[in-house]
């Protein structure tokens, strides 16, 4: 049995998820190591053909980049925006929409706060529109999908946490993510994803090495994307290959 | 700092080893100090940022990619050295290594000379050619042989051919083909089994062979490497394995032999020329009943063994003690090659067959010595030819069986039927008998003219 192949058989994560969504579940956090396509899959798994809305937290992102901010549109004018969480709330024609939350453990105190409140339950959230002052509440069709890198869902505030019952740990690359790179550099680019911390080896760095060594060869593709790593992964690559 | 190893990416089995992270320990470019555990995923490689310690790695990278991760793969072999297997493998390993351009020929640690030069002082020939596998090809090598050659030049011709042989194999086949790891009917990885296992098959039976010293033992030896070919001589016996699994049942008894022995009173005189040649005059005769004895059953392929012959046998000796005995040539002691057949009172439920070769006659006639009640009779059912482990006669090993049969008065018959009337003689097997047991009957010979 290939890798590729016992992969199939085991990536429970990527079910776990099409279950939960298939379910109605819409309040899930997606945690685990980088370079998984837990992003990607948030973005892209049971989301219509109205576009995602994606919020990326940092320690330095405000309330205002959640709900909406007043907008200067001319002399002494302002106009207020909707942030994406308000617009993933509406959605497609008030029906709700997905709301995609990256890197939910590393949000400050006061985004967290907002956070909380956009995520709430759909009986108990309402956010008052400053330009309108009509009460607005998540369409019927909302969901919202955290990530996060942690390993450790203790890391996660215990009042998020509690938002989302389901937490799916995904600790390897969807199959179809590997569908794209050449045949010899799947099975590697996928245990190498799953590799120990410091010998991981992402996805990003597979796709980018497989792009640049149809230009300009292994070895300067290699080192030009694993540095100091290079040797090192061009011996596996070719024990592995052995041909 | 540490290099970086990422054996993680090392995939493409297609024996169902799930790939999975490695523990790495940090090892030496020292011999012994660099390994791979596919069981427990250990890898101890050096770390340092030099070439060789880059090419031990990829050594290492190479088991973890295609030597065999079970163990019943190595436990299916029975009949083969393990030690012969480790070197098998090391060889398809460098070889595999050396084709994916890393430069084997740093694979040396400078204690290659000396340690050719203690193997051939110690006459360790097969450790000996064990070695040389492992190092084939390796910058070991030349050093390695140049020891061994300082002290036994007479190995070298015999090592050339193991060598050649081995290198014919290899150079027969891509290395796809060397590395693959599909498995075979027999669930070993064909690579494994393709290279490996072939080797190691030849090195088992080199190993046990007598280096090949004359133009005629070379000859042998180089035939014996061929596909096919016999396997060479080795000039020892094998090691007894007992079968353990029969079962013995106890028999009836019977009467025992009536048997008659000189006696100084009685009430008839059965010998009377006795008066005249016995300082004891014991010429009477006393009638004793013999129930034991010992028969010892060549059941190798020109012998064979009647079970009803048996039967009769132990009806008139119920204490006997009654062992066959046949080895598999080139066997390393996977298959019984002796069996008790009948025990002081208990027989064996089963009587095995032969195993084609003689290959035990010695150590056999000596455990039967061994156990041998006061001066009870041995009796050997034997057609006269006496074999080495790999089923070739040889004159050593004659002369110390009809050694034993002379020291230990041990009777020698063609025939089960023979053995009977055997335990009730009384006396050893008469020179006019001697040109019936084929070697041993001329070799007895020998040694009374000398």
């Amino acid at each position: 049995m290939s890798l590729l192949e016992s992969f199939e058989d085991v990536e429970s994560c990527w079910r776990d998820l099409s279950d939960v969504l298939a379910a109605g579940i819409s309040r899930v956090l997606l945690y685990g190591p980088s370079g998984t396509g837990k992003t990607y899959a948030a973005l892209h798994h049971g989301v219509g053909i109205h576009p995602a809305e994606r919020l990326v937290c940092t320690e330095d992102l405000t309330s205002g980049e959640i709900t909406g901010t007043w907008m200067p549109v001319g002399e002494n004018r302002w106009e207020w925006r909707e942030g994406p969480a308000i617009r993933a709330w509406h959605g497609s024609g008030g029906l709700g929409g997905r709301l995609v939350v990256d890197e939910v453990d590393r949000a400050s105190g006061d985004a967290l706060s907002t956070l909380l409140a956009m995520t709430d339950s759909p009986e108990s959230a309402r956010w008052r529109n400053p330009e309108t002052s009509q009460w607005v509440r998540p369409g019927p069709h909302f969901s919202v999908i955290m990530t996060s890198n942690i390993d450790d869902l203790d890391d996660i505030p215990s009042s998020l946490r509690d938002r989302f019952p389901v937490a799916i740990r995904v600790d390897r690359p969807h199959a179809s993510a590997l569908a794209g790179l050449s045949a010899d550099l799947r099975a590697p680019a996928l245990a190498g994803s799953l590799g120990p911390v410091g010998r991981r080896v992402s996805l990003r760095s597979f796709y980018a090495f497989d792009e640049l060594r149809a230009k300009c060869g292994a070895q300067r593709a290699a080192q030009l994307v694993f540095c100091e790593n290079a040797l090192s992964v061009l011996d596996a690559l070719a024990i592995a290959a052995l041909a | 700092m540490n290099v970086s190893f990422h054996p993680e990416l090392v995939t493409g089995r297609e024996d169902g080893f799930r790939s999975g992270p490695w523990t790495v320990t940090a090892g030496s470019t020292r011999r012994g100090d660099a390994s791979c555990n596919l069981t427990e995923r250990v890898l101890h490689v050096p770390l340092g940022h030099d070439e060789t310690s880059r090419v031990v790695r990829a050594h290492e990278l190479m088991h973890a990619r295609v030597s065999p991760h079970l163990r019943e793969h190595y436990g299916a072999l029975e009949d083969m050295s393990p030690r012969a297997l480790e070197c098998a493998e090391e060889f398809r390993i460098n070889t595999l290594v050396a084709r994916l351009g890393f430069d084997v020929a740093l694979l040396r640690d400078g204690s290659e000379k000396s340690g050719g030069r203690r193997l051939a002082e110690s006459g360790e020939w097969s450790e000996a050619l064990c070695f040389m596998l492992a190092v084939l090809g390796t910058g070991s090598e030349k050093e390695y042989l140049a020891g061994v050659r300082q002290l036994q030049p007479t190995w070298m011709a015999g090592m050339r051919a193991v060598r050649k042989r081995a290198l014919g194999v290899v150079d027969a086949l891509g290395s796809t083909s060397l590395g693959a790891t599909r498995l075979n009917e027999d669930h070993l990885p064909s690579g494994y089994a393709n290279v490996t296992v072939v080797l190691a098959r030849l090195l088992s039976q080199s190993m046990v062979a007598r280096p090949p010293v004359t133009p005629d033992a070379l000859r042998a030896f180089r035939r014996s490497l061929e596909p096919g070919g016999r396997r060479p001589a080795t000039g020892r016996f094998a090691d007894l394995a007992f079968d353990e699994s029969l079962e013995m049942a106890p028999r009836a008894r019977a009467r025992g032999l009536r048997r008659a022995r000189p006696a100084t009173s009685g009430s008839t005189m059965r010998y009377p020329s006795r008066l005249f040649t016995d300082d004891h005059k014991r010429a009477f005769a006393q009638r004793t009943s013999v129930h034991g004895g010992i028969v010892i059953i060549d059941q190798s392929g020109s012998m064979d063994l009647d079970g009803s012959a048996l039967h009769a046998l132990l009806r008139r000796a119920p204490d006997a003690l009654v062992l066959g005995y046949s080895h598999r040539p080139g066997d390393s002691g996977a298959t019984p090659n002796v069996w008790i057949l009948a025990n002081r009172g208990a027989v064996a439920r089963t009587c095995p067959s032969g195993n084609v070769g003689n290959g035990v006659d010695g150590p056999v006639l000596r455990w039967a010595i061994a156990r041998r009640r006061g001066d009870e009779p041995i009796i050997w059912v034997t057609d006269g030819q006496i074999t080495d482990s790999h089923d070739h006669p040889d004159d050593k090993l004659t002369q110390e069986c009809a050694t034993l049969v002379r020291q230990h008065r041990i009777r020698l018959v063609r025939e089960m039927p023979d053995a009977a009337r055997a335990l009730s003689w009384g006396r050893t097997t008469s020179r006019a008998q001697w040109s019936q047991f084929g070697r041993i009957g001329r070799k007895l010979q020998e040694m009374k003219v000398s």
